[in-house]
C-alpha cells in the first residue's frame, strides 16, 4: 500500500464523484424547477467532499503516523539490542528508517540491519491504516456531498468559497517559506552556539573546523572565528567584484542610454543581459579553468614568488562580469527617473553631453545608483558557485588580491559536503554563516529599496 | 559689444571649446569601451567553451551516463535528474504561484497587515541568496520530513521555493495589466468574481504569466549551489527512474566534472556546458517569442 496508491485510489473516486453529481445535477435540471447552481458546480462541490476530508486525513496520518511506527519497533524485541545513549539510539533508529524505505542504501551499522524487518513491517502497517483511513474518509465524504445534491443548493457559493481559501494559502506559502528559513537558521544556530560561543565565532580570526574533532573538546571555539570568512567574503564581492562591476556597468548604461542610437540600444542591452542569464556554474569553471592561471600568470609576471592557482582576484572579476547588468539595469532605470527639465536645462546653458551627465544626471541620480549597488553586492556576496570552484578554502586575512581566500557561501557548501555527523559544531557552523549572510543580504535589500522608493518620490 | 563678440572668438575660448569637445568624445569611446569589454569578455567564454567542448558533443555523449572514464562518459544520467527536477518544481512553484498572484492582485483586502507581510516576505525571497534555499531544504525536508537525500523531489522542492516569488511577481503585473474593462464587462453580464476571474482574466493573463515562468524555471535550471547542499552531488552511474531515486542534475554534473583530474574531462565538462546554454537560449527564446506573439497592448 504505497502512498501513491491511496493518492490515485482517492483522485480516481473523486473523479467518479465529479461524473456522478454531475448526473444527478443534470437530472434535476430536466426535472422541475430551477437549479440555483450550474451541474458543473454541484460536480465540482462532490468532488472536494471526496478529495479533501480523504488528503486531510492522510495528511494528519502523516503526521503521526512516524512515531507510532518507531514506538512499535521499540517494542520489537529486536530493539532490545539497541544502546542506551540517546543521541547514538537516535542515529541508529534513523539509518534503519531509511534503509527500510530504500533497500539500496548502505548500512553503517550492523545493529540498524537488524531493525530493517520490524521498520518495514510496521511501515507496511500503518501505512495499510492510513490509506484505509483515507479511502474511509473519502466515502464518508462523498457521502455527504452527494446528499447536498438539490435544486435550490448553492453548490457554486461553496465552491467558490473553497477556491478562495485555496488562493490565500497559496499566498500565505511565501510567508511559510520566510518563517521557515528563520526558523530554521535562528534554531540551527542556537544550537551551534551551544558548542561555541557567538563572540568566538563573530570575533575570532582563525578558521580551522574539523568534522572529525569531538563536539566537547577544550577550546573548541578557537578554531571557529569566522572573521577571516567575512573579510573574503567583502574582499571577492563588495571590493573586487565592484570594482570591475561599477564602472563598467555605469559606462554601459550611459552609452546606451545616451548616446546609442534607438537601433543599437534595442540589439546590444538584450546581449548585455545574456551575461546575467548565465549559470553561475558556467561562470565558475570559466574562472577556474582560463581566468585563474592568466592571473596567475600576471602574478609571477610582476615579480610575486609561488602564487596560488586560486585566487581571489580571479572570482572576484568573474563575479564582477556577471554582476554587470544588473548594476547597468539599475543605473539605467535611475538616470531615467531624473526629469528631462533638468538635462534639458543643463543643455541650454550650453553644456555638453558628457558634461550634463557628469555635473547633473550622475549627481541627481546617485542615491538610486547608489542602492542598486547596494544590491549588487547584496548579491555579490551570496554567490556561491563562482567562488566554489574559484576562490579556494585557506581562510586567509590577506589584502592581496593574487592570494588565495575563502568566503561565507563558500564555507557554508564545504562545511555541509563534508561527511561529519549533522549535529557536528562542524554542520552547525554552516547555518550560523546562513544566518549571518541571511541577516545582511536582508538589511542591504531593504535599506537599498527604501533609498529607491524615497528617491522616486523626490522627482514625482 | 565688440568685446564680447572678440572674446568667443578669442584663441583662448578656440582652445577652451577644443578641450571640452575632446573630452566628450573621450566620455563616449569610454562608454563604448565598457560595452566592448563586457560583450568582449561573453565572446571569451563561449568560445572557449565551444572549442573546448564542440568535439565532445556526439550521439553516446548525449545517450549515455557518468562514468569513471572520460571518453564512455555522458549526460543522460543527468539530464534525466533536470527533467525530474524541473517536472516538480514546476508542479509545485506554477499552481502555487499563480493562485498567490490572482488572490493578491484580485482579492486580498486593501490595506490589510497579513497581506502587507506577504508582499514584504516575496519581495525579500526574490532577493535572497540562492544558498540559503539549499540550508532550508536541508534543515526542513530532510532533517524534519525525512525526506530521501539526493533526489529530484527535495531539489524540485527546494528550487520551487525559490522559483515561486518570480512567478508571483510576473503573474501580478500580467494580472494588472488586464484592463478593468475586462472585469467590468464580466461582473455586468452577472459572473461571480472567481467566475470573472478564472474564465476571463487568468486566460487573458495567461500569455504574461507563462513567459514568467519559463524565467523562472530557466533559472533553476542553471542553479546549482542549493542543490549541493541537499546532496545531488553523488556520483550516479545510472540514470534515475523517479522522482525518488538518487538523482544528479546538468548544472551539477558540470560541476562534479569540473573537479576531475583527468584531462578528458574538459572537454565533456565544455560539452555539457554547451548543452546547458543551448536548453536556456531555447527556453529564453520560447519566452521572447511568447512575449511578442501574444503580447496585447490594451
Amino acid at each position: 500500500m504505497s502512498p501513491v496508491f491511496a493518492l490515485l485510489a482517492v483522485l480516481g473516486l473523486g473523479l467518479i464523484g465529479w461524473f456522478t453529481a454531475r448526473a444527478k445535477a443534470q437530472n434535476l435540471h430536466s426535472g422541475r424547477g430551477t437549479l440555483h447552481s450550474l451541474p458543473s458546480y454541484h460536480a465540482w462541490h462532490m468532488a472536494i467532499w471526496v478529495a479533501l476530508p480523504a488528503f486531510m486525513g492522510w495528511a494528519l496520518w502523516q503526521l503521526i503516523a512516524p512515531g507510532l511506527i518507531e514506538n512499535s519497533v521499540l517494542a520489537d524485541p529486536a530493539a532490545s539490542i539497541l544502546p542506551e545513549g540517546d543521541f547514538q539510539r537516535s542515529a541508529i533508529l534513523s539509518e534503519a528508517r531509511s534503509i527500510a524505505g530504500n533497500p539500496e542504501a548502505v548500512a553503517f551499522n550492523p545493529k540498524a540491519r537488524e531493525l530493517v524487518p520490524a521498520f518495514a513491517e510496521a511501515i507496511a502497517k500503518y501505512n495499510w491504516i492510513g490509506t484505509a483511513l483515507s479511502l474511509l474518509l473519502a466515502f464518508v465524504g462523498g457521502a455527504w456531498g452527494y446528499s447536498k445534491i438539490r435544486a435550490a443548493y448553492p453548490a457554486r457559493t461553496q465552491v467558490e468559497r473553497t477556491v478562495m481559501l485555496f488562493l490565500l494559502l497559496a499566498s500565505l506559502i511565501a510567508i511559510l517559506t520566510t518563517f521557515g528559513i528563520i526558523a530554521s537558521l535562528i534554531f540551527e544556530t542556537g544550537v551551534f552556539f551551544g558548542y561555541v560561543s557567538p563572540a568566538d565565532f563573530l570575533l575570532g580570526t582563525q578558521w580551522a573546523p574539523d568534522p572529525f574533532t569531538s563536539a566537547t573538546k577544550e577550546g573548541l571555539g578557537e578554531d571557529y572565528g569566522a572573521i577571516p570568512l567575512f573579510w573574503g567574503t567583502i574582499f571577492i564581492g563588495a571590493i573586487i567584484a565592484m570594482v570591475v562591476a561599477i564602472p563598467l556597468g555605469l559606462m554601459s548604461a550611459i552609452y546606451l542610454t545616451q548616446y546609442a542610437n534607438p537601433k543599437l540600444r534595442k540589439l546590444l542591452k538584450p546581449v548585455l543581459e545574456i551575461l546575467a542569464g548565465i549559470p553561475t556554474v558556467v561562470y565558475g569553471y570559466f574562472a577556474a579553468l582560463t581566468i585563474a592561471p592568466m592571473v596567475r600568470d600576471f602574478a609571477i609576471f610582476i615579480g610575486m614568488e609561488n602564487p596560488s592557482t586560486e585566487s581571489a582576484l580571479a572570482a572576484g572579476a568573474v563575479m564582477g562580469v556577471m554582476i554587470i547588468p544588473f548594476v547597468s539595469s539599475m543605473a539605467d532605470d535611475s538616470i531615467a527617473a531624473v526629469p528631462s527639465s533638468m538635462r534639458d536645462g543643463s543643455l541650454a546653458m550650453g553644456a555638453t553631453k558628457s558634461e550634463t551627465i557628469k555635473r547633473v544626471l550622475i549627481p541627481a541620480a546617485l542615491p538610486g545608483i547608489v542602492a542598486g549597488i547596494m544590491l549588487a553586492i547584496s548579491r555579490a556576496i551570496g554567490e556561491t558557485m563562482i567562488v566554489y570552484m574559484a576562490a579556494g578554502a585557506a581562510a586567509n586575512l590577506s589584502a592581496n588580491p593574487f592570494d588565495s581566500m575563502t568566503t561565507v557561501t563558500f564555507q557554508i557548501a564545504k562545511l555541509l559536503n563534508s561527511e561529519g555527523e549533522f549535529n557536528h559544531p562542524a554542520t552547525l557552523a554552516a547555518f550560523a554563516l546562513g544566518l549571518v549572510l541571511f541577516v545582511v543580504t536582508l538589511a542591504l535589500n531593504i535599506i537599498a529599496l527604501r533609498v529607491v522608493k524615497r528617491f522616486r518620490e523626490a522627482y514625482e | 559689444m565688440s568685446k564680447a563678440a572678440s572674446f568667443w572668438q578669442s584663441d583662448e575660448m578656440n582652445q577652451r571649446l577644443k578641450k571640452r569637445y575632446a573630452a566628450e568624445r573621450r566620455f563616449k569611446a569610454l562608454g563604448l569601451l565598457a560595452i566592448l569589454v563586457s560583450l568582449a569578455f561573453l565572446a571569451f567564454l563561449l568560445v572557449t567553451m565551444i572549442a573546448n567542448g564542440i568535439g565532445g558533443i556526439d550521439w553516446d555523449f548525449i545517450t549515455s551516463s557518468d562514468a569513471t572514464e572520460p571518453d564512455r562518459a555522458g549526460i543522460f544520467g543527468a539530464l534525466k535528474g533536470s527533467f525530474f527536477t524541473m517536472v516538480v518544481t514546476l508542479m509545485l512553484s506554477f499552481p502555487l504561484g499563480v493562485l498567490a498572484a490572482i488572490y493578491l492582485e484580485e482579492f486580498a483586502p486593501k490595506n490589510n497587515r497579513w497581506i502587507e507581510w506577504v508582499e514584504v516576505s516575496i519581495n525579500n525571497l526574490a532577493a535572497v541568496p540562492s544558498i540559503i534555499f539549499g540550508l532550508l531544504g536541508l534543515a526542513v525536508f530532510i532533517q524534519v520530513m525525512h525526506l530521501p537525500r539526493s533526489t529530484p523531489i527535495v531539489g524540485g522542492m527546494t528550487l520551487a521555493l525559490m522559483t515561486l516569488p518570480v512567478i508571483v511577481i510576473a503573474g501580478r503585473s500580467a494580472i494588472q495589466a488586464v484592463p478593468p474593462s475586462i472585469r467590468d464587462a464580466a461582473l455586468a453580464v452577472g459572473a461571480s468574481p472567481v467566475q470573472t476571474v478564472f474564465h476571463h482574466v487568468l486566460p487573458l493573463a495567461l500569455p504574461g504569466i507563462l513567459t514568467g515562468t519559463i524565467i523562472g524555471m530557466s533559472r533553476a535550471l542553471g542553479e546549482t549551489a542549493p542543490l549541493l547542499l541537499i546532496g545531488m552531488r553523488a556520483f550516479v552511474a545510472t540514470p534515475p527512474d523517479g522522482i525518488a531515486s538518487d538523482a544528479t542534475v546538468l548544472p551539477m554534473q558540470i560541476f562534479l566534472w569540473s573537479g576531475e583530474i583527468d584531462r578528458g574531462f574538459v572537454q565533456n565538462t565544455s560539452a555539457a556546458i554547451i548543452v546547458l546554454l543551448a536548453f536556456l537560449i531555447a527556453m529564453n527564446g520560447i519566452a521572447i517569442y511568447l512575449r511578442n506573439r501574444f503580447e496585447t497592448r490594451w
